[in-house]
């Protein structure tokens, strides 16, 4: 009951806090930005409520399985964004953050189905495993937001339309070394993340798993961010394709995510 | 002869884009010899022209409006395709000629509203005409009158507060390209005018600069003020590799900067993101340059746009503003009427009779035999050494204003008999002083005190 009350509360100041911050990136009145962050700030301490009540009901480890997960990811997604937001006038971002927060939270949301873990997976890997992937995606969402922002603004620059939108939104140069930074932070996390999702899954045994959607779309993933670092590096691409290759590396990320929720449902 | 009339032709960012503008711009090199040819046609006596990268305007005072505006469109068309041409141009003649004048200088006709450096340029244009021998009474009052509105329009309204000229507005994109300014590298293409301005906003940002320019002279010179370094054209395409920002300012007909240069620059500089701001007219940059990734192209209308969200705050005081030349107009209007002849004779001959009168009056007490007869003699006496005094002048007056130099002449008999101002009866040197004070139209009787207490 309390679990649902929770839930309920932090999704639905969720999506208020989202909805105002993208009336302030429209409008660009201070009042409503500051209210959004507010409503955000609630909906995160909603969301701790909820991890604590579901805690108490299942007794394990809020990483157990795949909606956990979701729920420890978007709750760190908003925590972390909080934190860059006292560092740095971003105000406007939260028109991107909190969608994404609040569609992995959704995620959350599905039926509790918790596969206990079978003996012989229980390492010392599986959570590194599942915290590394957290943490990584974490970094992707916000580098996701991040290049978005990137994208409109450029577009607005080069079409000359400099008006209240491009004004509230954060210098390019910003942006793009902003989402460089995380993408950095993100890449050797997703690389342990799939490095030991393999051996985990040898460990179980599934020769037929090896090759599964889900792996797939995590090399393609770990592909695009490959591209965005190494490229940059080598050939200094940056810009409206560096940004452009950061979102699509996130939306794979969230392609495995999905593809777990369905399998877990399926379970 | 009617008396002489002012009147102006041209064309604006407001009428006309800048492909054509830049087709019609005159260069400096060619401008004296254009005005001595738009004078030598005889359709007009006197004419400044003023092209800038915004305008470009014929300014001319003759008898005859009609062929005078006839002359000056044949020149425009001689630079563009005249039916093209004709659907841009405006004109207008006489008072209103004049007011386009005054809210041109005053920066109220500007691109960006209040923007300093219109001011400059109007003065230049004028001064080559100047220097050509193209000016006469009527423009040159008209325009010494338009940089007198114009800096009581700067000092008396807060139309240049905050200064959004061009080169501001380029400075505040390049902060939100790059966010801060600081160390960042900014190249100067060319060093003219509008380069220095955009100099003193950059570096106060705390950018680094770089001037290019033909003469390494005056690249040295702006680098020198600015704390910069200067480079000659040669190291264009080294230098392009390295800035930020870069904004082109050169009075070439040609690209400067063109799209196979910037196709092995951008590989040159990885990449990184770029500004490029192009005030020049005719544009030094090839427009296509602006299609090419990470990187950001604005030319002159461009900025425009940018440039209308900071002026909104400016047209309140612009309203003061156009207050001050509608009275400086009207002010001005009043005097080029009083060139005409017959109220000049009238005001001399008044003038000079006041000056016979009041002595006697002085006098006459003090002959106690005086009867009224004989008084009455010695004002007749008065009235003909008045004109007596005045045939000759007056003769003069009126041959010349049947020949060309009429309004020079009447100008100059007007102010050598002080015949505008209010107070007959003042001494030279306050009278002076007087008509400089109303001339800013200050009321006439704050005047009159500041003229009293000097004396």
């Amino acid at each position: 009951m309390i679990v649902t009350v929770t839930f309920l509360a932090a999704a639905s100041l969720y999506a208020l806090a989202g909805a105002l911050y993208l009336v302030f990136a429209a409008r660009g009145v201070e009042t409503i930005s500051t209210w959004a962050t507010r409503l955000l700030g609630t909906a995160v301490v909603a969301h701790l409520a909820f991890l604590g009540a579901d805690y108490a009901v299942a007794g394990n480890l809020p990483t157990a399985d795949i909606r956990q997960m979701l729920a420890v990811t978007s709750l760190l997604i908003a925590i972390g964004y909080l934190g860059a937001l006292r560092r740095y006038r971003l105000a406007v971002l939260g028109a991107f953050i909190t969608p994404v927060t609040l569609l992995l939270f959704l995620g959350a949301g599905f039926q509790r189905n918790v596969a206990a873990v079978p003996d012989h997976v229980r390492s010392m890997l599986l959570p590194i495993h599942v915290g590394v992937n957290i943490l990584g995606v974490v970094a992707f969402a916000l580098a996701f937001a991040v290049a978005l922002a990137y994208v409109i603004q450029e577009r607005l620059l080069r079409k000359k339309q400099l008006g209240g939108l491009f004004q509230r939104l954060p210098p390019l140069d910003v942006l793009d070394s902003l989402a460089f930074r995380l993408v950095t932070i993100g890449f050797p996390l997703l690389t342990v993340g799939i490095v030991t999702g393999a051996i985990v899954a040898a460990r179980i045994g599934g020769e037929e798993a090896a090759l599964n959607p889900s792996r797939l779309t995590a090399m393609l993933a770990w592909l695009f961010f490959a591209g965005v670092l190494f490229l940059r590096v080598l050939a200094g691409f940056r810009g409206r394709r560096a940004a452009i290759g950061t979102m699509l590396g996130f939306l794979c990320a969230v392609f495995v995510l999905v593809g777990y929720v369905i399998r877990a449902e399926a379970m | 002869m009617s008396a002489r009339d002012i009147f102006v032709v041209g064309l604006s960012h407001r009428t006309a884009p800048l492909e054509l503008r830049e087709r019609l711009a005159v260069p400096a090199e060619q401008l004296i010899e254009d005005l001595r040819a738009l004078v030598a046609t005889g359709a007009v006596d006197e004419t400044v022209v003023i092209s800038t990268c915004n305008r470009v305007e014929v300014y001319a005072a003759t008898s005859d409006v009609t062929v005078g505006a006839r002359a000056a469109r044949h020149w425009l068309a001689s630079r563009a395709k005249p039916d093209v041409l004709d659907a841009h141009l405006y004109e207008r003649a006489g008072g209103d000629a004049v007011h386009h004048a005054f809210r041109v200088a005053a920066s109220l006709d500007s691109m960006v509203l209040g923007e300093p450096q219109i001011l400059g340029q109007v003065k230049e244009a004028f001064v080559a005409a100047e220097g050509a021998g193209t000016t006469g009474a009527m423009l040159t009052r008209c325009f010494q009158k338009a940089f007198a509105v114009a800096k009581r329009v700067r000092t008396e309204t807060g139309i240049a507060a905050g200064s959004v000229s061009v080169s501001s507005i380029a400075c505040e994109l390049a902060a939100k390209v790059f966010g801060k300014l600081e160390g960042r590298r900014v190249l100067l293409v060319g060093a003219g005018e509008m380069a220095e301005a955009a100099a003193k906003h950059l570096r106060a940002e705390g950018a680094r600069l770089v001037v290019l320019n033909r003469s390494l002279e005056r690249a040295h010179a702006l680098a020198k003020t600015y704390e910069g370094e200067a480079r000659g054209f040669d190291d264009l395409a080294a230098e392009l590799a390295l800035a930020d920002v870069v904004i082109s300012s050169t009075a070439s007909p040609t690209f400067v900067i063109t799209r196979e240069m910037m196709l092995s620059v951008i590989k040159a500089r990885r990449h990184r993101l770029m500004l490029l701001v192009d005030i020049a007219v005719p544009r030094d940059i090839d427009p296509r340059v602006g299609d090419l990734e990470n990187l950001f192209l604005y030319d002159v209308d461009q900025l425009e746009s940018v440039s209308r969200g900071a002026v909104d705050a400016r047209r309140k005081e612009a309203d003061a503003a156009e207050r001050i030349v509608h009275g400086e107009v009207a002010e001005f209007e009043t005097w080029r009427k009083s060139l005409e002849l017959t109220p000049t004779i009238i005001a001399l001959r008044t003038r000079f009779r006041e000056v016979v009168m009041a002595e006697l009056s002085r006098t006459a007490p003090r002959l106690r035999s005086l009867s009224d007869e004989d008084r009455k003699s010695l004002e007749r006496m008065g009235d003909a050494m008045v004109n007596k005094l005045l045939h000759q002048p007056l003769t003069e007056l009126k041959k010349g204003v049947e020949a060309d130099s009429g309004p020079q002449l009447l100008d100059a008999v007007r102010r050598l008999f002080d015949l505008d101002s209010s107070e007959p009866t003042a001494p030279p040197s306050a009278s002076v002083k007087a008509v400089n004070v109303q001339s800013l139209s200050v009321p006439a009787d704050a005047a009159r005190v500041v003229a009293k207490r000097d004396t």
